[in-house]
């Protein structure tokens, strides 16, 4: 009987330490936002806040379209087409502004989304190919496409466009996104399934959930998500060039892992994943562009980040074999 | 057979987690005799016997072979010991060829200056299976190209070419045919003339009878005893193996009650294409019905059809209302409940909290306003009331379910289930792998359960809970219903042994 | 049984001419099409020995690479390899006059340099290794950059003899049999199928899983080098891109592994990754002598990935797949 209690003691340490890990993860990203910002503000002498309009409007699309991978990656799938995705899209929004209201674009470009974002989910899910080399596989088409129709000249957007390049309506936009994003998330259903699939997937299925069906309707989510955006990127940028959306992939990526998201999806995700990675991201990239290091410097500092971050919230105990 | 000792297990532990699978396990093997290892399913012989051949690292205590203790990092540094194993999945890997799958680890012998010489190699692994008098298998051949019963005739030859001093043969019979069979005990006759040793892991129990000399009895990992086959009956063993529980309220009590003849479920003509043919049968309200059988005769595939889980599934699963149960959120959204005999992978989300996977299947009913939202302390409310009812031993429902021991993950299967008051549960190998204490915990509920007017269906390899806890059970072989048996205070195994085999 | 035996037999004697078969049909097949589309600028001897050439840079990269994908493993820094290798070989080459043995021991070593990184970040950091790798190629790109000094490094023309025959088909042939060798001649081969088969029964027969995780990467690396070599001898320059532009170098190299993965079971994969990745680049070949735009190549190059691997990959019901 003693011999229990101490069992239940020691279990009870070990719990409390691995709760302590947990919280340290989940501060981790809080904690080095924060430390960071007021790092560069030292540095720059104040710089940052005083262009924080400029360094959050990078800061939009990215933390749009990062929800939508957000989901995707919380049933264990990754997604390498948003940029391209986020290209084609803005370059149909463009079009249609050119003769039609604003609100027949911005469907446009969300409809244009899902449909990539189905065809991402047809071959993942019925043809059973992994999700990082289909979506690697339509990135690469849709920068053809990209590419192919931007060749003679960037296709712009209607001129009224600039009028609604505020602040305001793109802080908004972002706001009502992340906030219904969040509703379903966390007090729905849907938030469970997603963990659910992510931590394991059969025993998801037995659960009751249509797993198949659900990873289809989340890549189509993830492409409407950031057909979405889009809209927010044409307001921003006017036109679109051969190189529209490039990286936007990347940035995702290294930005939700910023925000201690484990690359693996499953039971630890956290919705504030996408919020603190983007802004760490953004924060991080324009305080080192203000301080004037290079791009190469920029990128190497990156990579490194990534790792060291990847590395910290890894969720190991899930994955089995590691590939 | 000789009194020679050649293995001597000396206070060996092993645990998983806070799972004690070896605790304290001391006992001798001898020169040239057939061991057996026996005990129910979590016994704990198998983790024994995969520390002895490198596969698990040991907790404490050591083995001593031939006077010189061991302790093997996998099983090549084993093999080198003079200890091998046939294991009781598929040992060999496809992609290989016969021969690599053979000398696997062991290739150096045909490498010089880094060049692997294939010919010779495969020479010699034909050589081999020619002494074994399985010339039909290739050496140069792709391991691919042979079916389960060659590729384990493969295992016999890898495990056993270079005369080890002790192999050890882990449930491999029951995958075998008989003609497979004939074949092993050849082979484990041959070793043991040749002054060799044999630990010997099979469920059945008139095999070991026949074929071992000494019996060695685990349960729950504990050491029971050591005894000479030729001493021993099937029921003395038995009584060893089950111990204690034989007595007491462990399984029902009850016998000659009349079962209601309202029939929920009916299953008509059901096919799986290559594990179940054409099977048909009722379930009736507030019924136990058992499934028996090999645990390869189809009858964990009857589960799965049930619950709309198997692929390419013919025939009709119906409830007593007409509906026709095709898929699993069709089954679960008509209360019908299923436990896998796949725990871990299909029973439950292991990287999940215990809250997340109790509320799973009834999220749908929790949700509240036209938006069905969920509030955290609904849910925290539900798998409480749920987890504690059945007393779940935890520290909290945000506790992952991996943190928990065997008995533990299934209850929280169960109360996953109970929470959401299904009406027809589908239980295959409820208790595999659990302590007695919980079984008797989970052999309770299903009594409470089916006094409450539920559907039970028990599929089990283990033939005495069956027989103490079914008012029915289905004899399965080879995929198909091979026989029924009521329920009845005189009935005994080998009632149920010969129509499975 | 007997029965059976001989249909086995028969299945096995036949394996590897099958293959082949199926190869030279596509071969055959691809000419045919363009010949017939467009006879006048496609196909001719020469033209066909031109895509040929072209298609052995991708080929010597993609044996090597075969070692990581039978694992089950990929690499996404494939392309910041072959960049970071060629520039830092043409530099030492050049800048340090170390002539054609520093540019071609340059290349290699560094590639099988960037290799090692892979392995032992994958390995230690216990990450999937395409989240390594892309985090790494990152760091690749911009190390490459440095030492180009952002600028376009250039050959030297009187170093480029493996931009041409028979330069450039020695080194390539050399490289084939080395990986045929490795594959079929050595331990590093069979435990490369074991660990891809199952790697916890493979780790259970002693197999170092780990380390031969890492040496899969170091030859990946290391043909890497050589497509590095073949690649700014056929360009005679290379511009150190950053913002993970080299991903599009990853392509090719990929898609003949999948020809190799898919050929596996016909025992031939080597040689199917050669004979593919002439097919693809006779297709590529075919499309522009159609006068498709270049804008158009990523796109026929994305979708013939996609489509070969949906050919290549067997539906399994009831798989996990993420």
């Amino acid at each position: 009987m003693a011999n229990e209690n101490a069992n239940a003691v020691s279990k009870e340490k070990e719990l409390n330490k691995f709760s302590k890990m947990a919280m340290l993860r989940r501060l981790l990203p809080v904690v080095g936002l924060v430390a960071i910002f007021i790092l560069f503000n030292v540095l720059t002498g104040g710089r940052m806040i005083s262009n924080m309009n400029l360094v959050l409007s990078q800061v939009y699309v990215t933390m749009i379209a990062s929800m939508g991978v957000f989901f995707v990656m919380t049933m264990g799938g990754l997604d390498f087409s948003q940029g391209s995705i986020l290209g084609i899209s803005s370059i149909v929004v463009c079009v249609l502004t050119q003769s039609f209201p604003l609100p027949v674009a911005i469907l446009g470009g969300i409809v244009t989304g899902a449909a990539i974002g189905a065809i991402n989910g047809f071959f993942y899910v019925n043809r059973k190919i992994k999700s990082f080399i289909v979506t690697i596989c339509t990135m690469f088409l849709l920068r053809g496409v990209i590419k192919y129709l931007t060749t003679d000249a960037p296709i712009a957007g209607s001129a009224t466009l600039i009028n609604y390049d505020t602040t305001m309506m793109k802080l908004l936009c972002t706001v009502i996104v992340l906030v219904i994003g969040f509703i379903v998330f966390r007090y729905t259903k849907f938030g469970i399934y997603l963990k659910a699939i992510g931590a394991g997937e059969k025993a998801a299925k037995f659960a009751g959930i249509r797993t198949d069906r659900m990873k289809f309707l989340i890549y189509v989510l993830a492409g409407a998500i950031t057909g979405f955006a889009a809209f927010i990127n044409v307001v921003k940028v006017g036109s679109v060039t051969s190189s529209g959306g490039n990286q936007l992939e990347t940035q995702i990526l290294i930005a939700l892992v910023l925000g201690g998201m484990p690359i693996s999806g499953g039971a630890n995700v956290r919705f504030e994943n996408i919020i603190v990675g983007s802004m760490l991201f953004i924060v991080l990239q324009s305080g080192l562009t203000m301080m004037g290091i290079s791009t190469q410097m920029l990128q190497l500092i990156e990579g490194i980040v990534f790792l060291v971050f990847v590395a910290v919230f890894a969720d190991r105990k899930s994955l089995q074999v590691i590939k | 057979m000789s009194n020679e000792v050649r293995l001597q297990v000396k206070n060996v532990c092993k645990s998983f987690g806070i799972t004690k699978a070896v605790q304290n396990v001391s006992f001798n093997i001898n020169k040239g005799e057939v061991h057996a290892l026996i005990g129910e399913n979590g016994s704990g012989k198998s983790t024994l016997t995969n520390m002895l051949t490198g596969i698990y690292p040991i907790d404490s205590g050591i083995f001593i072979l031939d006077g010189k203790e061991i302790h093997p990092k996998n099983q090549i540094e084993a093999n080198n010991e003079g200890v091998s194993i046939i294991v009781q999945e598929l040992g060999t890997l496809s992609g290989l060829t016969v021969a690599e799958n053979i000398f696997l680890g062991h290739e150096d012998r045909f490498v010089k200056a880094g060049i692997k010489n294939t010919n010779a190699m495969n020479k010699e692994a034909d050589a081999l299976l020619k002494k074994y008098g399985f010339e039909r298998i290739k050496a140069a051949h792709m391991i691919d190209e042979y079916n389960f019963e060659d590729r384990k005739l493969v295992e016999i030859v890898k495990a056993t070419y270079f005369s080890p001093k002790i192999v050890v043969i882990d449930e491999t019979t029951t995958a075998l045919s008989q003609e497979g069979r004939e074949e092993l005990y050849k082979h484990m006759e041959r070793i043991r003339n040749e002054g060799n040793s044999i630990i010997f892991i099979s469920h059945d129990l008139p095999e070991i009878l026949d074929k071992s000399d000494t019996i060695t009895v685990l349960r729950d990992g504990v050491y029971i005893d050591t005894v000479k086959s030729k001493d021993m009956t099937e029921d003395d063993l038995k009584k060893l193996m089950v111990g204690r529980e034989m007595t007491g309220k462990y399984y029902r009590a009850d016998y000659g009650e009349k079962v209601s003849d309202e029939v929920v479920l009916s299953v008509k003509n059901v096919t799986v294409p290559g594990l179940i043919y054409d099977v048909s049968f009722d379930l009736h309200k507030g019924e136990i019905l058992g499934f028996g059988g090999l645990s390869e005769s189809g009858m964990h595939e009857v589960g799965k059809a049930i619950f709309g889980a198997s692929f390419d599934r013919e025939g009709s699963v119906t409830l007593a209302d007409g509906t026709q149960i095709n898929d699993i959120p069709t089954a679960i959204k008509n209360e019908i409940a299923y436990t896998s005999k796949d725990r871990d992978n299909e029973s439950i989300v292991i990287n999940q909290s215990i809250g997340d996977n109790i509320c799973l299947p009834s999220l749908g009913k929790l949700g509240s306003g036209p938006l069905k939202l969920l509030s955290d302390k609904k849910l925290r409310a539900f798998s409480d009331k749920y987890a504690k009812e059945i007393s779940v031993k935890m520290v909290n429902t945000d506790q992952f379910v991996s943190e928990l021991s065997g008995g533990n993950k299934q209850k929280v299967v169960l109360a996953r289930w109970i929470g959401r008051d299904s009406d027809i549960i589908v239980l295959d190998s409820p208790t595999r792998g659990i302590d007695i204490k919980v079984k008797q915990d989970i052999y309770q509920l299903m009594d409470q359960m089916r006094k409450d007017g539920k559907s039970i269906i028990m599929i089990s390899e283990e033939l005495m809970e069956l027989i103490g806890m079914c008012d029915r059970i289905l004899i399965m072989k080879d995929g198909k219903i091979s026989g029924q048996l009521d329920r009845n205070p005189d009935m005994d195994e080998n009632s149920l042994i010969s129509m499975m085999v | 049984m007997s029965s059976s035996m001989k249909t086995t037999e028969k299945k096995k004697l036949s394996g590897k001419a099958k293959g082949y078969l199926i190869l030279i049909v596509l071969l055959v097949a691809s000419w045919v099409i363009f010949k017939i589309a467009t006879p006048g600028n496609f196909g001719s001897p020469k033209q066909m020995l031109q895509y040929f050439q072209a298609s052995l840079l991708a080929a010597t990269g993609a044996v090597g690479f075969y070692f990581v994908m039978v694992m089950g493993m990929f690499d996404f820094s494939i392309g910041a390899n072959i960049v970071l290798s060629s520039i830092l070989g043409c530099v030492l080459a050049t800048n340090f006059g170390l002539g054609y043995v520093g540019f071609v021991v340059g290349s290699i070593v560094c590639g099988a340099l960037v290799g090692l990184l892979n392995g032992a970040f994958y390995v230690k950091l216990r990450i999937p290794s395409m989240i390594v790798t892309t985090g790494l190629a990152l760091i690749y790109e911009a190390v490459a950059n440095y030492i180009a000094g952002g600028v376009e490094q250039t050959l030297p023309s009187d170093m480029r003899a493996f931009g041409s025959m028979p330069g450039n088909v020695i080194l390539a042939v050399i490289s084939f049999i080395v990986a045929y060798i490795f594959l079929n001649y050595t331990k590093v081969g069979t435990y490369t199928y074991a660990i891809g088969s199952n790697e916890f029964v493979a780790k259970n027969m002693g197999i170092n899983v780990n380390k031969y995780k890492v040496i899969a990467f170091l030859i990946s690396g290391a043909f890497f080098g050589v497509e590095a070599i073949l690649s700014i001898s056929y360009g005679s320059s290379m511009v150190a891109v950053t913002g993970m532009a080299s991903m599009s170098r990853n392509f090719i190299p990929t898609m003949g592994c999948f020809f190799g993965m898919a050929f596996r079971k016909y025992g031939i994969p080597i040689q199917a990754i050669i004979i593919g990745e002439f097919v693809i680049n006779i297709i590529f070949y075919g499309f522009i002598a159609l006068g498709a735009p270049t804008a158009i190549q990523d796109v026929i190059t994305g979708l013939a990935l996609l489509i070969i691997i949906t050919l290549t990959t067997r539906v399994d019901k009831g798989e996990i797949v993420k």
